[in-house]
């Protein structure tokens, strides 16, 4: 049973730091997702464990945390059917060749960065019960990830979602999404095959199976939803809570088959209508608890998981540097040399890059998977939180340096029809993530 | 095809193809790759016997002495948590099959004890061993008359983690 008088404090303490860092990340114009992306880290023992042990170990003692892990998780759960929900592929079509490159080459050049080098840390930093195929794997997909909902949020937040930039970042950071995920779907697969009786063929029949049962039979059935909300203008609290369900039971049928229960949530939400008014209407729905208080669980459970004093050492702190450089130069580099090439202006090419660079709260999701199926050491994934802080932070400066916003605004093209679902992002509490 | 898609088409191979083409190349020579000997999570001590009884500091490094511990691994770095009242700890360093962690002792009849001489946990792993086994010693270091651990431990099987 948990100690609910330890649950409610850690609920209270994680909120109001998180609230308050998240403000005043916001005073010095960072998206408020970041300070509490620090907050979390500055729950764990890198600062609080570290300032006042016994304070820390008295609010988070480790019997504690099997509780606060299922209350972030059950958070992520409906934080991804969000993220899935806000995806249009559609919008990628819209952008024509230069989107597809652009796309592509974002998630390639950090990948295949990535692996180069993994055949660098492999020896370093893993040991010998993981695959180097699953580890240089887990790390491209992990250094190919963009942050969806947090860029949407930057785009919003500069007025930059009707303008080619906006639009092209935003159909980029999809396709990378859905790709990213579906990468590590194929990993975490792999990784639990070595443990499993089961044949990891009859698994990845299973995985296709769903994947078409989803795509081409109950996405028909997810339309009904759709038609309810524009006859009534809203829907019922019983049509919400069967949403609710099919989102449970599709991360339930992931997690069964052998992936993470995350996809199946993700996966709910990439098939649901795309109507603009519909989404935004779901959306606005589920958003504000899972972003007010169960997201911020998930970053204080991520921080008490990180331990800045794992990278011990200036060797160490050579790889973290070495980390951020690859993960940097590969999706920044690679996106603005794609964009570049197919025509776009260079530094509205470098914006774009700047803006595919920013990882979020998606990196986090993915790290937490990989230490929790062992394909990470714990130092390492400090050092990849550590990475995915730094370039998710640089984000916004460097955006504000690349692109001031009286060019962009010179740039703007695009009619608001253009501007995706995701855009209630914008309206406060939608910093999601 | 048109100029722009034949241009979309080269930009496409040299851009994602050939990448793709070094990635393949990066798996396959990874394969030769050689990451340390796997020894996180928890070990049970089976024995525990004094090495050398009847000699100096043999109740304070008793003392030391646990049902098992736990490790914590990050290559060749290793964070180690001995499970006794104290819950000893120490970061140390594994080198091909051999570990070596000076533990930070807190008890001061051990601190005493050993006059400022440091607590190392040393011993050698048997990788080929289902489970993985470990024997070493607990000994005082620069204290030949100080009365050493001898232990041997086994890994314990690893429950799956994350709660999935």
């Amino acid at each position: 049973m948990p100690n609910l008088f330890i649950l409610t404090l850690q609920l209270a303490v994680v909120l109001a730091v998180c609230r308050a860092v998240g403000w005043l990340f916001q005073k010095i114009g960072q998206p408020k997702v970041v300070g509490e992306m620090f907050a979390g880290i500055m729950l764990g023992p890198s600062l609080l464990g570290w300032i006042a042990p016994h304070a820390s170990a008295y609010l988070f003692p480790a019997s504690s945390l099997g509780f606060l892990n299922a209350l972030s998780q059950v958070g992520v759960v409906v934080f991804m059917f969000l993220v899935g929900l806000g995806i249009n592929p559609r919008e990628l079509k819209k952008e024509g060749h230069a989107a597809v490159l652009t796309s592509h080459v974002s998630i390639t050049a950090p990948f295949v960065l990535a692996a180069f080098l993994a055949l660098f840390l492999y020896p370093r930093l893993s040991d010998d019960s993981v695959h180097f195929t699953s580890f240089a794997l887990f790390m491209g997909a992990a250094m190919s990830i963009t942050a969806f909902p947090v860029l949407a949020r930057i785009l919003a937040e500069r007025d930059m979602l009707g303008s080619r930039l906006g639009t092209v970042a935003i159909a980029c950071a999809a396709v990378d999404d859905v790709t990213g995920w579906c990468i590590l779907a194929y990993i975490v697969v792999l990784i639990r095959s070595e443990h499993s009786s089961i044949s990891i063929w009859w698994t990845i029949a299973g995985i296709l199976v769903f994947g078409l049962a989803m795509i081409h039979g109950v996405r028909r059935l997810l339309t009904g939803f759709e038609k309810v909300y524009r006859k009534k203008g809203a829907i019922s609290e019983n049509l919400m809570a069967l949403m609710l369900l099919l989102v449970l039971a599709s991360s339930l049928f992931t997690e069964y088959l052998g992936i993470h229960l995350l996809f199946g949530a993700f996966l709910m939400g990439a098939i649901m209508p795309k109507e603009a008014a519909f989404v935004r209407y779901v959306l606005d729905r589920f958003e504000t608890i899972t972003v007010t208080l169960l997201l911020p669980l998930f970053f204080a459970f991520t921080g008490l998981r990180t331990n800045i004093a794992a990278v011990k050492g200036p060797e160490m702190w050579m790889y973290c540097g070495l980390i951020i450089l690859v993960a940097t130069l590969g999706k920044l580099g690679g996106s603005t040399l794609a964009s570049w090439l197919s025509g776009m202006p260079l530094r509205e090419a470098a914006g774009l890059g700047t803006l595919m660079n920013t990882r979020g709260l998606m990196e986090l999701v993915i790290l937490n998977i990989g230490l929790d199926i062992g394909v990470i050491s714990p130092a390492l994934f400090s050092m990849m939180v550590m990475m995915a802080l730094f370039t998710t932070f640089m984000t916004t400066p460097a955006l504000s340096l690349i692109c001031p916003k009286d060019l962009l605004h010179s740039a703007k093209e695009e009619s608001s029809d253009s501007i995706p679902a995701s855009v209630s992002l914008q309206n406060g509490q939608g910093a999601a993530a | 095809m048109s100029h722009t898609n034949r241009n979309f088409v080269i930009a496409y191979t040299l851009l994602v193809g050939l990448p793709l083409a070094g990635l393949a190349g990066v798996l396959k020579s990874g394969h030769s790759l050689r990451a340390p000997v796997a020894i996180e999570g928890t070990w049970k001590i089976d024995s525990t016997s004094l090495h050398t009884a009847g000699q100096s500091c043999e109740k304070a490094v008793s003392a030391l002495a646990a049902s098992s511990f736990l490790i914590s691994q990050s290559g060749k770095t290793l964070t180690f948590t001995l499970q006794n009242a104290a819950q000893t700890s120490g970061d140390g360093s594994l080198d091909g099959t051999s570990v070596n962690v000076p533990l930070a002792v807190t008890d001061s009849a051990v601190q005493g004890c050993a006059a400022g001489q440091a607590v190392v946990l040393t011993g050698t792993i048997q990788p080929d061993s289902d489970p993985r086994s470990i024997s070493g010693l607990i000994w005082v270091a620069e204290c030949p008359a100080c009365a050493t651990i001898q232990f041997h431990a086994v890994r314990q099987p690893k429950a799956q983690r994350g709660g999935h």
